[in-house]
């Protein structure tokens, strides 16, 4: 075996950041309306498909892009709750999960027809630099990676705990009823909440589109990396998501090191897999 | 309807043998070959959506992971072949296979509630794929990307064969739903979809039944897959342990209607026409098919069924037949 292992594990925890992204906006419709988004990793990958369009057919910086791509993205979140989860949750317990696999074949379709099944990157300037710590030369992107992830998250923090809305929404996650009795219009919550989590979405799908290659057929992976960072971190908690991240993020760099690229995800895969036998509840939780 | 033992009464078999029989004698009297490959695909999806049904609907369990049954039973039966093991002991060697993997399964997935289920299921196909892409565990020369085999040995069998083998499974698919759903298997599933907490106080024991339930679902789909890969005469991981079977299944249970004995049925007949119209047009089928799955759920969340028995003459037709 090599023997440098920091190189890994300070990518891995990098990356991190970005899973932890990744993994918000899921934990997010979960913690409100008790709906797993099968989509997630789809509407994920929508939104690295959406900045790809942005650089490539307007010429504009991916990260100046969001300020399309977002506000689209929380269009289209607001569109499918208002219009297809918030009828599926009154069908029956399993319509949200059939009608989000659907919606989640229907994106991956149109993805590829309109990018074509080819595997794609966003590619700009500092998605190709490094950096250097501790005497090694890193990827530059897993460092705005890193930052984007912890950024994010507290605003997203800052957001649930000091606006109105952000506390609504808080207030309908703990108990829907007594929200409404309160007077918040928890219908028009739900769709907000869809939407923000869109937009932590076209974030995420922007980042790891500048990190890793990306194809129409790339959400299953990110839906699988989201949910074992949530499933790890033990629902409703964002620093527990967080740290989930990060250990998927460092278990895949570590894999990838010392069993090869082509390995890396099946790791991942069975180690989520072993997890949600023994510790479904998360390795913090009670 | 519930709570007392039925007693299946010979016309309901006769319901399902006359039909099965006359498909049968198809290829004697030199049916079409295209008819064949036809009901050939309609036999093995009715048996998959039956089994989906039996999960989804009837005991709670959405489950993503039936790619994985119907491969891991596919992969023995083919490599079986390779090392000497007769394709006909290789269909239920597969189906073995594929009980056992899902005993082995359920210990994690019965840990999640409904709504982590779905993932949890989700992964394990996507999981196999790459242990397929990897693993080559017998020689030969490569064919296709990763472990792609061609079944050996069945110079001797003519595609009739195989269109009888899924007859005959279809009808033992529909004979497993109805004695399934009328014993206490069924009336314990019945009980725990409604309220499973008060099913287990009640003494029933959960856990188990769901284990025998996702059990049986996976040997008869794993049969399926095992016949299914004899007739295609190849096997390779990336169409095996393809969420476009996940598609298909679900699709034809949720058109002919979710938690309906014939729902399978009608279903199974709409997506084999799906699925040869929608060939023309392989880059847009996913699409189209995840449009209609969504509307049929949003607009008549019983499929077809639901909109039947609306009808007058479609509930005598059926209350006959059921009793």
């Amino acid at each position: 075996m090599s023997g440098d292992i920091l190189t890994p594990i300070l990518m891995g925890v990098m990356l991190g950041g970005l899973y932890a992204l990744t993994a918000l906006g899921l934990s997010m419709v979960f913690g409100v309306m008790r709906l797993i988004n099968l989509a997630h990793g789809d509407l994920v990958v929508l939104g690295a498909y959406g900045s790809y369009a942005v650089l490539t057919m307007l010429g504009i910086d991916p990260i100046l892009g969001l300020v399309i791509t977002v506000p689209l993205m929380f269009c289209i979140g607001i569109l499918i709750q208002k219009y297809l989860m918030s009828k599926a949750v009154t069908i029956g317990a399993e319509a949200p999960l059939i009608i989000a696999f659907g919606l989640s074949l229907i994106i991956q379709n149109a993805n590829q027809i309109m990018f074509s099944p080819q595997s794609r990157g966003i590619n700009t300037a500092y998605s190709q630099a490094s950096f250097h710590i501790f005497g090694r030369q890193l990827p530059m992107i897993y460092l705005l990676d890193f930052i984007v992830g912890v950024v994010v998250m507290l605003v997203m923090q800052e957001f649930l705990k000091r606006t109105y809305m952000g506390r609504a929404i808080s207030a309908a996650a703990q108990d829907t009823r007594a929200s409404k009795l309160m007077g918040i219009n928890t219908k028009r919550i739900y769709y907000y909440a869809f939407g923000i989590a869109m937009v932590s979405a076209a974030i995420a799908g922007t980042f790891l589109g500048m990190t890793f290659p990306f194809t129409p057929t790339s959400g299953t992976t990110f839906l699988t990396i989201a949910f074992g960072a949530v499933i790890i971190g033990g629902l409703g908690s964002m620093m527990g998501t967080f740290l989930g991240g990060i250990i998927l993020g460092v278990v895949q760099t570590l894999s990838a090191h010392f069993l090869g690229a082509n390995a890396q995800m099946l790791v991942l895969y069975v180690i989520i897999l072993i997890l949600l036998a023994f510790r479904p509840q998360g390795l913090f939780g009670r | 309807m519930m709570g007392t033992k039925m007693h299946t009464k010979p016309t309901v078999l006769l319901g399902y043998l006359v039909p099965a029989l006359v498909l049968a004698l198809l290829p004697v009297f030199g049916a079409p070959r295209s008819w064949l490959l036809y009901i050939f695909l309609f036999a093995i999806y009715l048996t998959m959506a039956n089994m989906w049904n039996l999960l989804a609907g009837y005991s709670g369990l959405v489950s993503l992971c039936q790619p994985a049954f119907l491969g891991l039973a596919g992969y023995t039966m083919v490599i079986g072949t390779w090392i000497g093991i007769p394709w006909y002991c290789g269909i239920f060697l597969g189906a073995i296979v594929a009980a056992l993997f899902s005993l082995l399964l359920s210990n994690a997935v019965f840990r999640l509630t409904g709504v982590y289920f779905s993932i949890g299921t989700m992964v394990v196909p996507e999981a196999l794929r790459m242990v397929f892409y990897l693993w080559r565990p017998v020689g030969g020369s490569m064919v296709g990307a990763g472990a792609g085999y061609m079944v050996k040995g069945i110079e001797s069998l003519r595609p009739d064969h195989f269109y009888w083998l899924a007859l005959a499974l279809a009808v033992v698919s529909m004979v497993i739903m109805r004695v399934v759903l009328r014993s206490d298997l069924g009336l314990g599933l019945a009980a725990v979809r409604d309220n499973e907490k008060s099913a287990a106080t009640a003494g029933v024991n959960v856990f188990k039944l769901k284990v025998y339930t996702f059990m049986i679902a996976g040997a008869v789909t794993g049969l399926a897959g095992a016949i299914y890969y004899l007739n295609n005469g190849y096997i390779e991981p990336s169409n095996t342990f393809n969420v476009k079977w996940t598609m298909t299944l679900i699709l034809a249970t949720v058109i002919g209607g979710v938690r309906t004995e014939e729902g399978p049925f009608l279903g199974s007949i709409v997506a084999v026409f799906l699925y040869f119209m929608l060939a023309r047009y392989s880059g847009y089928s996913l699409l189209i098919q995840g449009i209609i799955l969504v509307v049929i759920m949003l607009a008549s969340p019983q499929g077809i069924v639901g909109l039947l028995r609306k009808l007058k003459w479609y509930r005598n037709f059926t209350g006959y037949v059921a009793d």
